[in-house]
């Protein structure tokens, strides 16, 4: 176990280095950051001035190393933009994502593993029809037109529903919460089902294919045989065995949430990192660019490692080696 | 043998409706995106020939409407189903582009990985982690973001750069499977050449998967296509996709102006659910372990 | 299972909270169009950033709505000593946000860190300055490199920073944390989301009629709508063009229209060896294009029809201007006379996230250029990248806006219109490359001119001849749309520079 972990750990690493080079190499082929730095309407000579002043004129593996050593350190350089730090500059931004994400992710597990549940008890009653036909257009209309179709509907015809930004937000030590506040929680809601909406159809999905595997194992019909009451065999005995796959599909799909939290935050200019992120590639923003792809890289290379621990866990019968 | 098994595909397939709706569906979308410049009234991509003096017209049947634009006219006076047309054109191409190449490049990586071991398949191990980790989806944008200029062609090559991970993934696990299977091994113990032993012997009773992850990848590119011309990072302005129209929508919903973001939604919504309706049919005929 | 373990002890939080959370709220909220990039007040030249930095920093002088009258601020009174020297007497007794008096210190120390490209970029009026000098604590004396006329226009928009504090802050503190001798402090700053401002009770001025102030950048157009729709917001900087006609039939909002000094226009270039050194080929590109059919369908009839670059009150602007008609057949005429009877491939470039509707204004523009024959390439793309490209002078003809903050059309052509010269800091944004060497003297020559008359005619010449020569093809200027809620009894006089003044509002 810990030799894996270890090795693990050496992966991730490698294709964080990886990565980060990709960012620079891309970069130093996609415009000139003096230009950015000095404004439009500087001449020549004092463009080089900036050139010089920020270190640019140097070769190019020197930058790269120096933007290692600094990105050890938290460093990532600032923004070209604004001139702060571009890692607390997306940091600011994180608890309005990461809100954003747990709601979201709440609700696709709650309802998916458990409309899944339903359609997999009475696979052929009409509700479960219904949910399998609606999950089938949850995983057919891509996020950014559930979030339109949702504002359309809920917010410019309905006008029941806020249709930007986070509402009333409290600020507790570094984290700035919208989830404390009514209105919170009123303006969290679209691009919270938004955000879900292909998660929890996929989930429904994946728990009406697991469940119909599981249930028609020899142990469930022993189960029945048994005459235990249909909710222990399906939630205690059925439920608990499929759980396993989905956490682990959940986890590993994080990658997808955070690329469709990019598209809700620009729909609902929810102030998060996606919506930064968007604004900083039109902006030619790249050290603000290359934070974000680092930490998106950290975060998920982190979770899905800490998917696979407890993956591990919850099925002993797994070795690694 | 095989044309017993394909009488049998061929009558479960007519057993299910809706994968013969899917069918249908993908069909007439095939057709009309083949025969857009017959089919539209105007071609929205010829600048010559768009007018803005018919800009933001409702659909035909409203008041204010014109009978040249049924659909109604966006805010440069180009012709919501026109545009629509040449829109699902564009969808349609990226995604069978992506879809083609990725599979060949996936395929053929992911065939000699299996088959030889070594650096190239640890690479595309480690490839393919990293895909899963990022999504597609995720990769895309960025690389959009850092290209500097963008075009049908960077979005195809943009989606393309992760995408060929899932086919080499998949083909990989079939491969493994099947170069211990006797037939295979006995090929190689009669010394026949590998190239003849991947292609002849196990490529085709690889290929079923394939199929599977094909079909579900189409309707995943073009859902991607769409998104990425949405957030502004894919096709030229001059060239709307159904995303981009989407995307130009959007900014008069609050004007009352529906039908610039209901039609493309709806067709891009059609087309994608007529793909899932057969993927869904084919994955469980073929019924393969993904 | 989940709903115990997230969304039960979530909620309980929350409803335990509710009642102990008093939210400050703002008096006043206003949407604006752009968020601020820094609170370095030099870090940026835009006017949406200029605009939030004039709340929390004085410049020596200053501009009042509507017109943008130059009057006194931190200096009283000004002169120009002789073509090269500027004097500013200081006010005496202003204090800063952290207590620090006002000195002439500060001024000859901002105007220093506006020199160093890690602080500024207002290079170039800083590095335009040889010399400070401080004679006393309230007077300061400017020597130019060259002559600047319009030296004090800009004063207005030099945002004076304390010496004391300034010279060893942290970076990150310095550009997140405004410490000036505006009218408001900053309270926060949450990106992506608000900048709450709070009165400076010690104001030189006297203390603003609002104490609590939210300005609130909503970049996209249909939600600044919904904000304003929703009642979320008071003043509306930048009411979308589109959705003019929803905004002026709600009933709780009173929308003002009024004519905005920036014009957009076509740049183009004469360069030889391209189709465009043929004045035909110029002219009857200008002619193809229908700004009339522009101003009504994409502008939706706002936006005034332009004949030339300046606007009315800038010097050098000239009434008698008259842009060429609208007339596609001429057009075709003229590009068979200049040996084009079929057109030739022509690239379209523009911005799509700076003026009103830039990208569909290029779009129209490549549809009738279209029409006469050319085969038009339309290639727009977000600001930052493209004028990235009009510093490399990529492009031969593209879509941009000018206005002058200075109300000097001297400063406009040396920078617009003659030939790029970046020894001399010319034609610094004449991408296309325009270049007439007449033209050139002529800008040169009025730069020397004290006499305001005298200047104004040799500036007006050169902008008739810029118009004849097709230079630039105007397009139009803009109109600014601005919404104010009724029933607050909210006094707001919008400015022609945009900026919004908090301490101006009643």
């Amino acid at each position: 176990m810990a030799t894996y972990l270890i090795r693990r750990l050496l992966q991730g690493i490698i294709v964080l280095l990886a990565v980060s080079m990709v960012c620079f190499v891309m970069f130093r082929y996609t415009g000139d950051p003096v230009l950015m730095l000095a404004g439009k309407y500087a001449t020549q000579e004092e463009r080089e001035q900036v050139r010089v002043a920020y270190g640019l004129d140097r070769p190019v593996y020197v930058q790269y190393l120096s933007f290692l050593g600094g990105a050890v350190q938290g460093d990532f350089g600032k923004s070209y933009v604004s001139q702060i730090s571009a890692l607390r500059m997306i940091l600011e931004r994180f608890p309005a994502t990461f809100e954003l994400a747990l709601v979201a992710i709440s609700i696709s597990f709650v309802l998916g593993v458990g409309l899944g549940v339903v359609v997999s008890i009475k696979p052929r009653g009409w509700l479960s029809r219904i949910i399998m036909a609606g999950s089938l257009f949850g995983i057919s209309i891509p996020t950014f037109l559930i979030g339109i179709l949702l504002v359309m509907a809920f917010s410019v015809y309905l006008g029941l529903m806020p249709s930007f930004g986070r509402g009333d937000t409290v600020q507790i030590g570094f984290w700035r919460t919208g989830l404390l506040t009514a209105s919170g929680w009123y303006h969290i809601i679209l691009p919270a089902l938004t955000l879900s909406g292909y998660q929890l159809a996929v989930l429904i999905r994946l728990t009406r294919a697991g469940m119909r595997e599981t249930l028609s194992e020899e142990y469930i019909k022993t189960a029945w045989a048994k005459g235990l009451a249909p909710h222990t065999v399906v939630l205690k005995h059925a439920l608990r065995n499929v759980m396993i796959p989905i956490v682990t599909i959940t986890g590993l799909s994080f990658g997808e949430l955070i690329a469709f939290s990019i598209v809700t935050e620009t729909i609902f200019q929810w102030p998060g990192m996606g919506n930064l992120l968007l604004t900083s590639i039109f902006e030619t923003d790249h050290p603000v660019v290359v934070t974000y792809i680092m930490l998106a890289a950290f975060i998920i290379l982190t979770i899905n490692i800490l998917v696979d621990v407890l993956y591990a866990f919850l099925n002993p019968r797994i070795r690694f080696d | 043998m095989k044309t017993i098994m394909q009488s049998r595909r061929m009558h479960s397939f007519l057993g299910d409706p809706s994968a013969i709706l899917g069918l249908i569906i993908l069909l007439c979308f095939l057709f009309c995106a083949l025969f857009a410049g017959m089919l539209a009234p105007m071609n929205p991509y010829d600048l010559a020939s768009v007018d803005l003096a018919n800009f933001l017209l409702p659909p035909s049947w409203m008041d204010g409407g014109m009978n040249a634009f049924p659909l109604g006219t966006d805010d440069q006076g180009r012709g919501i189903l026109s545009t629509i047309l040449y829109g699902l054109r564009t969808s349609l191409i990226v995604s069978v582009s992506v879809v083609t190449i990725s599979s060949i490049i996936g395929i053929v990586l992911g065939m000699l990985g299996a088959y030889y071991g070594g650096l190239l398949d640890a690479f595309i191990m480690r490839a393919a982690d990293t895909v899963f980790a990022f999504s597609t989806t995720l990769i895309a944008v960025l690389l959009l973001g850092m290209f500097e200029s963008r075009g049908l062609g960077t979005v195809i090559l943009a989606i393309c750069i992760a995408d060929w991970v899932k086919y080499a993934r998949t083909i990989r696990g079939s491969v493994l499977e099947i170069k211990n299977y006797p037939y295979v091994t006995a090929a190689i113990a009669s010394g026949a050449r590998d190239f003849r032993i991947l292609f002849r012997h196990i490529l085709p009773n690889a290929l079923p998967p394939i199929f599977v992850v094909m079909a579900v990848d189409m309707a995943v590119v073009i859902m991607l296509e769409a998104t990425l011309s949405f957030l502004g990072v894919g096709v030229p302005l001059t060239e709307p996709s159904l995303g981009m129209m989407i995307a130009i929508g959007k900014n008069y919903i609050y004007a009352g102006m529906w039908w610039m973001v209901l039609f493309p939604g709806l067709t891009l919504i059609a087309m994608v659910v007529g793909i899932n309706l057969f993927a869904d049919w084919l994955r469980e005929e073929l019924n393969p372990k993904l | 299972m989940m709903r115990k373990l997230f969304v039960v002890p979530l909620l309980t939080l929350a409803l335990a909270a509710l009642p102990a959370l008093a939210l400050a709220k703002a008096e006043l909220v206003i949407a604006t169009d752009a968020p601020p990039k820094s609170m370095n007040p030099h870090a940026y030249s835009s006017d949406a950033n200029l605009s939030y930095m004039s709340n929390f920093f004085d410049g020596l002088l200053q501009r009042k709505a509507p017109e943008g009258a130059l009057v006194p601020a931190l200096a009283t009174s000004w002169e120009r000593v002789d073509d090269l020297t500027w004097k500013f007497d200081l006010r005496e007794g202003v204090k800063f946000h952290n207590g620090n008096d006002f000195t002439s210190a500060d001024v000859k120390f901002t105007f220093e860190r506006m020199k160093d490209p890690k602080y500024s970029k207002l290079l170039n009026i800083a590095n335009s300055i040889a010399s400070i000098e401080t004679p006393d604590d309230y007077t300061v004396i400017f020597t130019t490199v060259k002559p600047v006329p319009w030296f004090a226009e800009t004063m207005h928009q030099n945002f004076i920073v304390d010496a004391e504090s300034s010279a060893d802050r942290d970076d990150g503190d310095y550009n997140t944390m405004p410490i000036g001798t505006g009218a408001y402090k900053l309270d926060e700053w949450v990106k992506g989301s608000y900048v709450r401002l709070i009165a400076n009770p010690d104001y030189w001025e006297g203390a603003p009629t609002y104490q609590v102030v939210d300005m609130r950048p909503i970049t996209e157009e249909s939600t600044r709508f919904a904000a304003l729709a929703g009642k979320q917001v008071d003043i509306v900087n930048g009411v979308p063009v589109n959705l003019y006609e929803r905004v002026k039939a709600m009933d709780h909002v009173e929308v003002i229209s009024q004519p905005a000094r920036r014009a957009i226009y076509m740049d183009i270039s004469n360069m030889a060896d391209t189709p465009f050194a043929d004045l035909r080929v110029r002219q009857a590109i200008a002619m193809a294009i229908n700004e009339e059919e522009i101003i009504e369908k994409v502008m939706s009839g706002q936006a005034t029809l332009a004949h030339q670059i300046p606007d009315p009150p800038t010097i050098g602007y000239d009434a008698s201007i008259k842009r060429l008609d609208y007339d596609p057949e001429k057009a075709k005429q003229l590009l068979a006379e200049a040996g084009y009877p079929d057109g030739f491939p022509i690239t379209i470039a523009g911005p799509n996230d700076r003026y009103v509707n830039d990208e569909k204004i290029c779009e129209a523009v490549a549809k009738y250029l279209a029409k006469i024959g050319l085969d038009v390439t339309l290639d727009v793309k977000p600001k930052s990248i493209f004028f990235d490209e009009l510093a490399d002078k990529k492009h031969r003809f593209y879509l941009i806006g000018w206005f002058d903050g200075s109300f000097d059309f001297g400063r406009s052509a040396e920078k617009l219109l003659h030939t790029p010269d970046d020894a001399k800091g010319m034609g610094v944004y004449n991408g296309a490359v325009f270049s007439d060497a007449g033209i050139d003297e002529a800008i040169i020559a009025s730069s020397s001119i004290i006499d305001r008359a005298e200047r104004e005619a040799a500036l007006q010449a050169i902008n008739r001849q810029s118009v004849a020569d097709v230079a630039w093809i105007p397009l139009h200027y803009q109109q600014d749309l601005f919404a104010v809620v009724k029933d607050k009894d909210i006094t707001f006089m919008p400015r022609s520079d945009r900026w919004v003044v908090v301490k101006e509002i009643k």
